[in-house]
Parts: C-alpha cells; sequence; structure tokens
C-alpha cells in the first residue's frame, strides 16, 4: 500500500469502514450491521450519566477522532489468545473474534448481541462498526475449567477495537482473564465485552487494565445470566490516560448471581469514569458490588453505580460499597450509587463514602516509628485491600498491588 | 534546644498543654514527672483530669499544643520531634482507643514499624520467632497477625495488639493510656503478664512505663513503684503504691478535699 493510501485511511467514518472491510473482508460483523452501528454513532449522544468535577477535561460528546488510524495495516496481532490444551481438549472454542463466524456459525450466532444492544449507545456502536481484534470463546454445557483463560490485548498506534465475546453453556465454569496493555504512542481502544451466561454457568471475568498512560479506552461490557447462573466480574482498571468503563450486568432468570469488584487509582493527570449496573429482572437474584477508588497529583474519577429491581424480581438481594480516597489537594472523585426499586419484598443496600487519610490513623502509625509518609503509603495500599483481596492467586494480587505502589511515586527514603 | 545526654529518664518539666486551634484551652497546668529507667509509675485521676492530654502531647498527637515547658527523654528534647521521631527517639504510647487500619495485616504493620524503629536488627526468622513468642504470652494464635489492624476487633483484642506491638518495638519508655478501661479480668491479665514478660527480658529489663489509669484495678496486675495523682490538670500528690489503696478505699473526692483544705 502507497503512502498516500495509508494517508487517506484516518478517522472513523463511512471511508475508513470501507477501507477495513476492503481490505479484511466484513470478518464475524455483517457489512450491514457495521454500516448501521456507524450511523448510530454519528447520531447518538454520547450520554454521560453524571457530569465530572471542577477538574474534569473530557467531554466525550466533542470527542475529535478524526486523526486517528482505525485499523492496524498488519495481522490482528494486537490479540493473543487464551492457550489452553485442557480446554482445547475439552471442547472449548478458542477462536479470533474475525474468524468466529465463518468458523463456528452455530454456537457464534446463539451467543453474538443476546448481552450487548448497541442500538442505544454511541460508543458500543463505534466499537461494533470497527470490530476486528478479539476473542470468541465457546465453553460446552457442563465442561468446567480449572485453568484461566488468559486473553492479551496489546494497543499500539493505530486505534483498537476488541471484541470479546464469552458463552457458557448450562452448567460450565470458567475463569477468563482479559489484560489490556498498550504501547506509548497508542491512541485508541474502544471495545465490547459479551458475557452470555447459559443456566447455572459460573464465570469469573477478570480484568486487568495497565494501558499506557497515554492511551484512551471506551469500554462497553454486558452480561445476561440464566437461572442460577453466577458472574464474579473483578475489575482493576489502573492504566490509560481517559478511561471510560461500563460493566451491566442483567440478571434475567430466578436465582442469578452477581458479584462485581472494581478499583482504579486515578493519578498524574488520568481520568477513568466507571460505571456499574446489576439489572435484577427475575425473583430470588443477588447482586453484591464493591468499589475502590483513589486520585493523586490531578487525578479525575467518577463512578455510577445502579442497582435496578424490576417489579417481578421478588426476593432479590442487593448490595452495593462504593469507597474512594483523596490523595492530594488537586485529585477529585465523584461518587453516584444509585438505587431503582421496583419490587416490595426485596434487600437493597448501597453506601458510598469520599475522604482524605485520617489523621487517626496516621498519627497512630507515626508513633509506631513509621514516618508520615511511609505511613501514607501503607494506608492507600491498604485501602484498596478489600478490592484487591477478592482476586484469584497471589501472583496476580501481588502484581496488582505492586501497580498500585507504583502509582504512589518513589518510595520514600 | 540543649540536650544532655547523660540525663536519664522521660522527664516531662513545667508542661503546659491543650487543644490547639481558637477553641482551645489549656488542660494541663504545669507538669513535672519523671520516670526513670525501670520504673514504673501510675498516673491516677478522673475523668477529664487532663490525664489522655499528657500522654498525646507527650506523643505529639497534631490537635495538642504545647504552651510552654519540656519533654525530653534520655536528654533528647521530644517536643520539636514528629511522633514517628519521638517513637525513634525510644517512646511508645499505648493507646486507650487505638485507630483501625483496614487493609494493613497485624503482621505487616509490627514488620514495617519494627523496620523503621530498628532497621535490619532481625532476620526475617527471627522476628517471626520473637512475634510467635509474643503470641503466646498474649493468648492469641497465629491467625491474628493476619487481620487487619483494629479492624472488627473488641475492647480486649485491641489492647492484646498494642501489648503485642509494646512487646516488639522494644521501647526505651513507654505510656500504656487507660490500658484497663473496657477490659475484662482475662484482658486485664494478659496485660499484665505482657509488661511482666517485657520487664523481665533482655530488651525490656530497662524499660519505663508511665501507666495512665482511672480504675486501680491494673495496678493489681502491674506493681507501680510510685504512683500520682493528677487533678484538672495539675499532679496533687505523689507517693508510693499505697496511694493507690487511698484512692480505691476513698476515691478522688477525698483527695479534691486535701488539696483544697491543704491551699485554702
Amino acid at each position: 500500500m502507497s503512502a498516500s493510501a495509508e494517508a487517506a485511511v484516518r478517522g472513523v467514518g463511512r471511508d475508513s469502514l470501507d477501507a477495513l472491510i476492503g481490505r479484511f473482508g466484513e470478518g464475524s460483523v455483517p457489512s450491514g450491521v457495521r454500516a448501521d452501528a456507524l450511523a448510530r454513532y454519528e447520531e447518538l449522544p454520547a450520554r454521560v450519566s453524571i457530569r465530572g468535577g471542577r477538574g474534569w477535561k473530557h467531554d466525550l460528546e466533542k470527542l475529535d477522532l478524526s486523526a486517528i488510524t482505525p485499523y492496524s495495516d498488519g495481522a490482528d496481532e494486537a490479540t493473543t489468545l487464551p492457550a489452553s490444551g485442557a480446554a482445547l481438549a475439552a471442547g472449548v472454542t478458542i477462536e479470533r473474534f474475525s474468524l468466529a463466524r465463518e468458523r463456528h456459525r452455530a454456537s457464534f450466532e446463539r451467543a453474538f448481541g443476546t448481552a450487548v444492544d448497541t442500538r442505544d449507545d454511541k460508543f458500543a456502536s463505534l466499537a461494533l462498526a470497527f470490530a476486528r481484534d478479539g476473542v470468541f470463546i465457546d465453553v460446552p454445557p457442563g465442561v468446567a475449567l480449572d485453568e484461566p483463560l488468559e486473553i492479551d490485548y496489546h494497543a499500539g498506534p493505530a486505534a483498537l477495537f476488541p471484541y470479546t465475546l464469552v458463552s457458557l453453556g448450562a452448567g460450565a465454569r470458567a475463569t477468563v482473564v482479559e489484560r489490556t496493555r498498550s504501547s506509548g504512542d497508542a491512541s485508541l481502544v474502544c471495545g465490547i465485552v459479551e458475557l452470555v451466561l447459559a443456566d447455572r454457568a459460573d464465570l469469573t471475568y477478570i480484568v486487568d487494565q495497565r494501558a499506557d498512560e497515554a492511551t484512551r479506552l471506551i469500554v462497553t461490557r454486558r452480561a445476561v445470566l440464566g437461572t442460577d447462573a453466577r458472574l464474579n466480574a473483578l475489575c482493576a482498571e489502573l492504566g490509560g490516560n481517559h478511561v471510560v468503563s461500563r460493566l451491566r450486568a442483567l440478571e434475567r432468570a430466578p436465582g442469578a448471581r452477581v458479584e462485581t469488584v472494581v478499583f482504579f487509582f486515578s493519578a498524574g493527570k488520568q481520568h477513568v469514569d466507571i460505571e456499574t449496573e446489576t439489572i435484577h429482572a427475575a425473583g430470588n437474584t443477588q447482586s453484591q458490588t464493591i468499589v475502590r477508588s483513589a486520585g493523586t497529583d490531578r487525578g479525575q474519577g467518577r463512578y455510577f453505580g445502579n442497582i435496578k429491581i424490576l417489579a417481578n424480581a421478588h426476593g432479590a438481594d442487593a448490595s452495593l460499597r462504593d469507597d474512594a480516597l483523596l490523595l492530594s489537594e488537586g485529585a477529585h472523585i465523584d461518587s453516584v450509587p444509585a438505587l431503582e426499586i421496583a419490587a416490595n419484598d426485596v434487600r437493597a443496600f448501597h453506601g458510598a463514602t469520599v475522604g482524605a487519610i485520617s489523621e487517626e490513623e496516621l498519627f497512630y502509625a507515626q508513633t509506631r516509628g513509621i514516618p508520615r509518609a511511609e505511613a501514607e503509603r501503607m494506608i492507600a495500599l491498604g485501602f484498596f485491600e478489600p478490592a484487591v483481596s477478592r482476586f484469584p492467586g497471589e501472583p496476580l494480587r501481588e502484581q496488582l498491588r505492586l501497580a498500585l505502589e507504583n502509582k504512589l511515586g518513589p518510595k520514600p527514603v | 534546644m540543649g540536650s544532655d545526654m547523660s540525663e536519664r529518664g522521660l522527664v516531662i518539666s513545667g508542661l503546659r498543654a491543650g487543644i490547639g486551634g481558637p477553641e482551645g484551652a489549656e488542660i494541663l497546668k504545669g507538669i513535672d514527672l519523671a520516670v526513670e529507667p525501670g520504673s514504673v509509675h501510675a498516673l491516677m485521676g478522673p475523668n477529664g483530669s487532663g490525664k489522655s492530654t499528657l500522654a498525646f502531647s507527650v506523643a505529639g498527637h497534631p490537635n495538642y499544643e504545647v504552651s510552654a515547658g519540656s519533654v525530653r527523654l534520655d536528654g533528647e528534647d521530644l517536643l520539636g520531634l514528629a511522633p514517628d521521631k519521638r517513637a525513634k527517639a525510644g517512646l511508645f504510647l499505648s493507646f486507650q482507643y487505638p485507630a483501625a487500619i483496614p487493609g494493613v495485616s497485624v503482621a505487616n504493620f509490627i514488620r514495617t514499624a519494627r523496620q523503621a524503629l530498628h532497621p535490619d536488627d532481625l532476620t526475617p526468622a527471627k522476628f517471626r520467632a520473637l512475634i510467635f513468642e509474643q503470641l503466646d504470652v498474649l493468648d492469641m494464635d497465629a491467625a491474628f497477625l493476619s487481620r487487619y489492624v483494629n479492624d472488627g476487633f473488641s475492647g480486649g483484642e485491641k489492647k492484646r495488639l498494642e501489648m503485642l506491638q509494646l512487646a516488639m518495638l522494644a521501647p526505651k519508655y513507654a505510656i500504656l493510656d487507660e490500658t484497663d478501661s473496657g477490659l475484662d479480668v482475662d484482658a486485664l491479665g494478659a496485660v499484665g503478664k505482657s509488661v511482666d514478660a517485657l520487664r523481665k527480658s533482655t530488651a525490656g529489663a530497662a524499660t519505663g512505663f508511665l501507666i495512665i489509669t482511672h480504675y486501680p484495678r491494673i495496678l493489681q496486675h502491674i506493681t507501680a513503684d510510685h504512683v500520682h495523682i493528677m487533678l484538672d490538670g495539675r499532679i496533687v500528690k505523689s507517693g508510693g503504691p499505697e496511694l493507690a489503696h487511698e484512692i480505691e478505699r476513698e476515691g478522688y473526692d477525698a483527695i479534691r478535699e486535701q488539696v483544697a483544705a491543704s491551699v485554702g
């Protein structure tokens, strides 16, 4: 391809979509679906749930993507598929998203689009229109995997539009880890994650996002759960420059359970925008949401957490706990937990705190000889521990603790 | 600031202090008290007499302001130092209401403190052996070490953690503030045993104690060499262990009347 032709493919419009399809084919998303999605992206408002604080400098309505390169020209090396011999032997499908429809039509079509509705969502529409990278995982009914399936996304200079589709059959059990990293010249990661859990399926889904602090990430995650299915979603959103991460779980059938744990730490000039929503749409459904966040330097954060209990969700049990820690004058975190309850016989709890490190804790540590700066680090790391300790495996927990520690700046001597 | 390194003891002279800020009021009205190495002093007084203000002022709590006087630890002036530097000089304060630090394990907290006060003096194996030995003295099991500092602790557990830290940090001088408040007999016994064990050890033989208390009952578990009575921010009477019995029999009002009579 000549330099001039390359230069023509910029931005996220009709031309660049046609160029993508011309270059790689339509892949797993039909051209017409892509075109419709692009049209919606262009028409829909960004619809931000809550306003940021005074320091908030990213306005999605004014987001200008005209200069981005919408795809990398090479093979889709940005995605590394899980390598698990045991899973393959057990009949699990692990496929590149771009090849999934062609190679696994029946199982792909059973799952694709069942949890995500892009019709009213600007950035999910954009992700769908340009979807190329990504993974399709299908775990057949009754198959239980002990070994985690690890997906790696690595964004480079070209924008990355990953689609992660995970489908668990009835009674299946799996752990999926989604790691996102990027190089310093990366521009945009705009993705969709779709988690489809049949009856009694049990999925632990882990987000380990440590992209470079110059990368913009906008990821829409949607899950749908059948009868007695269980989703444990654990999200560490530590990297990125501007991060928009939204997770919605729909408990569609009785007995479904969702545990959501999210933590983030806005340092430097990071803006992190997190939304979680659990919809109780059937009886005896449960959900627990735990969010921990901290801000330092000029870091900005906002969290919008919603629990929706529909009228027929008798006996639903939901809790949402959100705590934020401010470590500098310039940092700001807004927190809005919300409950929408239409049923009568339910239990629902929500609570939120935003505050600085307590002087009493600092004084206590200092009387033990621990210098103030070191005490602050220790207390701040401890603040995340109720979230970190929920992640499976000591090696991962140690990595996350180390990543948090690095964000606190160099250790005082 | 002058410092006389040949002076031994935690020496409080003419200390005046109170809550800082515009609403502040003087609570300590000139305290003189010297705790010698290896000695046990009890400071007794009713609620509101200024006992905890003394403990916090000596330890350097940011809400308390010292207006006059000095506090020296083996000749080193403490009042100009940050709280952690006072600990480094050899001071320890056992809190009446210790703060909870969620997410920080007891083991991690004590290891960090020990490392700050006595860098690299114990190998990890020796640290481990020492902390298990101290857990035994306090009748605690190893699971205690992985709990978060004071988070959800009962009154007895909080005091045991204070005593565990006392033993592990081996200070030169320890102030135990209201160590008996809210404790059952077992917990009180454990505090007594812990102080006893420390005083009998090589590391703690020279530790001087200032035990601050309202009730004399802790003194059934720890024998004080000297007893001081505090009323309204002043030490009004000092004596031997018999003074504690006098309080037990007659209460603080009798002392108050004696003082009023001698002044009047």
